[in-house]
This record gives C-alpha cells, sequence and structure tokens, in this order.
C-alpha cells in the first residue's frame, strides 16, 4: 500500500513538471527544419537566377549579374545562419548524429576531391571535372551517415 | 552506463514521448538512453534527476564502479 502511494506521490511530482510545452523539442525543431527548407530554396533559386540570369534574362548586363551575385552571397549568408539555428536547438544525440556525418563528409570531400582534380589536370578524366560533382557527393555522404546515424540510435 | 529511466518511467506511467518533451529531447534520444546506446550528458543527467526527484547516481551508474575499477 505505501509502495503504491508514494509511486503515486511521485508520479504526481514528476506530472507536475510535465507542464505542456509551448515550444517544446519537436515543434522548435520542425519549425527550424522548415525554415531551413525555405532558406535553401530561396538559395537554390539565386543559383538558377546567376546561372541563368545573364543569357536569359539581362543579356549578360555587368550590373544585374554584380547584383545577382550580391543577392546568392546573402541568401546563402541566412541559409549558413538558419543552418546553425538548426544545429544550435538539436538535442545532444542529434547533435552528435550530425556531427559524425559532417566529419565522415569532409573527410570524403578532402580524399575525392584532391585526387578528382589532379586527374583532371592531367586529362585522365573523359569528362570536365566539375565543382559540382563534388557537391553532390558530398551531399549524398551526408544523406547516407545520416541516414546510417538515424537508425542505429532508433 | 546502465541507467533505470525505462523503470523509473514505467513507475510513473510516462511515455517516451512524454519524458522527452519534459526533458527537452527528442523520443529518439530518450529510446537510445534507455537502451543504453547513448550516454547522457551532465546537464541531461541533472534535469532527469531534477524531474525524477533523485540523486544522479540513483537512476545511472558505472558497472565498472560494481568491479571494483575506480
Amino acid at each position: 500500500m505505501s509502495i503504491i502511494l508514494y509511486i503515486r506521490t511521485n508520479k504526481q511530482d514528476t506530472m507536475n513538471q510535465l507542464k505542456p510545452l509551448e515550444n517544446g523539442y519537436e515543434t522548435r525543431t520542425r519549425t527550424n527544419v522548415i525554415q531551413l527548407f525555405r532558406w535553401c530554396g530561396v538559395w537554390a533559386g539565386t543559383c538558377a537566377l546567376l546561372t541563368f540570369g545573364p543569357k536569359f534574362l539581362w543579356n549578360k548586363a555587368s550590373v544585374f549579374t554584380l547584383l545577382a551575385i550580391g543577392l546568392n552571397v546573402c541568401v546563402g549568408i541566412a541559409t549558413v545562419m538558419a543552418n546553425k539555428k538548426y544545429f544550435d536547438q538539436l538535442d545532444e544525440l542529434q547533435r552528435k548524429v550530425h556531427l559524425n556525418s559532417l566529419a565522415i563528409t569532409v573527410g570524403v570531400a578532402m580524399i575525392a576531391g584532391v585526387p578528382y582534380s589532379i586527374m583532371d589536370a592531367n586529362h585522365l578524366l573523359p569528362f570536365h571535372a566539375d565543382i559540382s560533382h563534388l557537391m553532390v557527393l558530398m551531399s549524398l555522404t551526408y544523406a547516407a551517415c545520416n541516414l546510417y546515424g538515424t537508425t542505429r540510435y532508433r | 552506463m546502465k541507467n533505470r529511466l525505462k523503470v523509473l518511467r514505467a513507475e510513473r506511467d510516462l511515455t517516451q514521448a512524454q519524458l522527452a518533451d519534459a526533458l527537452d529531447v527528442s523520443r529518439q534520444t530518450i529510446n537510445a538512453i534507455e537502451t543504453g546506446k547513448f550516454d547522457p550528458s551532465l546537464p541531461l543527467a541533472f534535469r532527469a534527476a531534477r524531474l525524477f526527484g533523485l540523486r544522479i547516481e540513483e537512476i545511472f551508474h558505472d558497472p565498472a564502479l560494481d568491479n571494483g575499477h575506480r
């Protein structure tokens, strides 16, 4: 009887501390992900503007190209800040998963990037090396590591 | 590190999601701690101890200490 009473009291104490969180972890993370997704979308839009604008929109006028570059950099900085905010508000396990993914991604980028660049310089590649290839490799590595980390701690 | 988080949670009829909300972490983190796959930081361990009204060593303990390793 006393054990049941003790557990009940403990449960009451614990439940009293479980106040409804208006801005709990899940809500906060979801908001940050949406914000980051939006900024990434806008950044991709400015990249498209920078790539196709000079040819199709303003006939290679330098002023507009410089303005598009400025816009791209500004939106890029905002995207980095949104990413930093997302990281800062993750919990410690999620941060560990992302940190491991980043470590592997940076390593893969360096290990693959240097020989790739040397091979291109020595005309050993049947195609022209492009920075976008490295970005795709980094994105896929990061996604795969994140997926592995998430399932590992599930 | 071993812990009694699952037992304490069950005693209070809490779900992993409720405990995660109270400790301001993800449900995945609670699950990883309970299954021993992840050791919490000291601040998180303190938050858990405060929530359950216990001392940290009453929730978490190092098995190496049981074998006399210090």
